[in-house]
């Protein structure tokens, strides 16, 4: 806590509060990563659960470079957004039930992904036991099981990123 | 009717009351907002990319199948921007970020109707490259609708002003 109240008032802290600029600016980041990340996510999921069945599974391969570059995005402008009202973040309930869901919602990404670096091979094993057939990826209930999860993690948490907005800042130091 | 009085009359509408009485419609609409974004921004990377020319495994066919997620995504934030607007046009309409990201997003709609208008679709179904006029909307669409993003998430910093400068 003395570390937090520490925090808050240096300038840094002050700045992103209370500036003009600061916070919107934060803001713009955070909203265009989690465009790249949750959107990117939400498109790989559809595909795993039976979507655009032609498009060739590997091309997410890249696109995942564009995902976690989003998530890279938001973990500095989330660092960010942070610092500049730790006490209020502390004490929100809903500021700790995202972040559980950011970790969850990042760890499905990375096995997700993982299966992708591994090779053509790796993917037909994620997908399952039925493997390519006339270019068509079958696709294993666990693989499935990983595209609704990952979908769920990161709906939970751009709802329980909206309610941090909704909580009442504690008194100013 | 002036100005004003049509600004009135919408806020008067029983839609905005109901939000401005409600505890929760408003951050609900916020939470649609930022889901429909998502959508929109992970169809748009797909679409558009493939059209510039990246992720060339992915035949031209397969990621123009993304493109129904852009316009769910495009109606749900239509349909909760209304919401938004209801509640307060007096904020929304006198805003200069509000009117630019208005403005930008019939640019990128009249873009995105352009390219459907010319078939272009249809056509490119069967390519494995596009030329320069596709080229060139895909950047377009990229660029406007990111443009739109920034302004909405500007736009409350932009409350009580009429102009950028």
């Amino acid at each position: 806590m003395e570390f937090l109240v520490w925090l808050e008032q240096t300038d840094f802290s002050v700045w992103l509060r209370e500036s003009d600029w600061g916070h919107p600016i934060v803001l713009c980041f955070h909203a265009v990563g989690m465009g790249m990340v949750v959107g990117i996510s939400l498109m790989y999921s559809a595909r795993i659960l039976g979507y655009a069945k032609d498009f060739p599974v590997s091309a997410f391969d890249w696109l995942f470079g564009l995902a976690w570059f989003g998530f890279a995005m938001n973990t500095v402008s989330g660092v960010l957004l942070f610092v500049g009202e730790p006490r209020r973040l502390m004490d929100t309930p809903a500021f700790w039930i995202k972040m559980i869901l950011i970790v969850f919602a990042g760890l499905t990404l990375w096995v997700l992904g993982k299966a992708l670096d591994a090779g053509p091979r790796e993917v037909v094993r994620l997908a399952g036991s039925g493997g390519i057939s006339s270019g068509e990826v079958i696709v294993s209930p666990n693989a499935r099981v990983a595209a609704i999860l990952s979908a769920v993690f990161w709906l939970g948490a751009i709802i329980s990123g909206r309610l941090i907005g909704y909580t009442i800042a504690p008194p100013p130091l | 009717m002036t100005e004003g009085e049509v600004l009135h009359w919408i806020k008067e509408l029983p839609l905005g009351a109901a939000v401005r009485e409600s505890r929760w419609l408003f951050a609900m609409g916020e939470t649609l907002h930022f889901i429909g974004l998502s959508l929109m921004v992970g169809g748009l990377l797909i679409v558009d990319l493939r059209l510039l020319g990246f992720i060339r495994s992915v035949p031209m066919r397969a990621a123009l199948a993304f493109l129904p997620f852009v316009i769910v995504g495009f109606l749900i934030n239509l349909a909760t921007g209304i919401e938004f607007f209801v509640t307060d046009p007096f904020m929304y309409w006198p805003n200069p970020a509000f009117k630019l990201k208005l403005t930008l997003i019939m640019l990128a709609g009249l873009n995105a109707v352009v390219f459907m208008v010319l078939d272009h679709r249809h056509k490119l179904a069967l390519t494995k490259d596009t030329g320069a006029y596709v080229k060139v909307a895909a950047g377009l669409s990229l660029s406007l609708w990111l443009c739109v993003l920034l302004l909405g998430r500007l736009l409350p910093a932009f409350e009580g002003s009429t102009s950028f400068f």
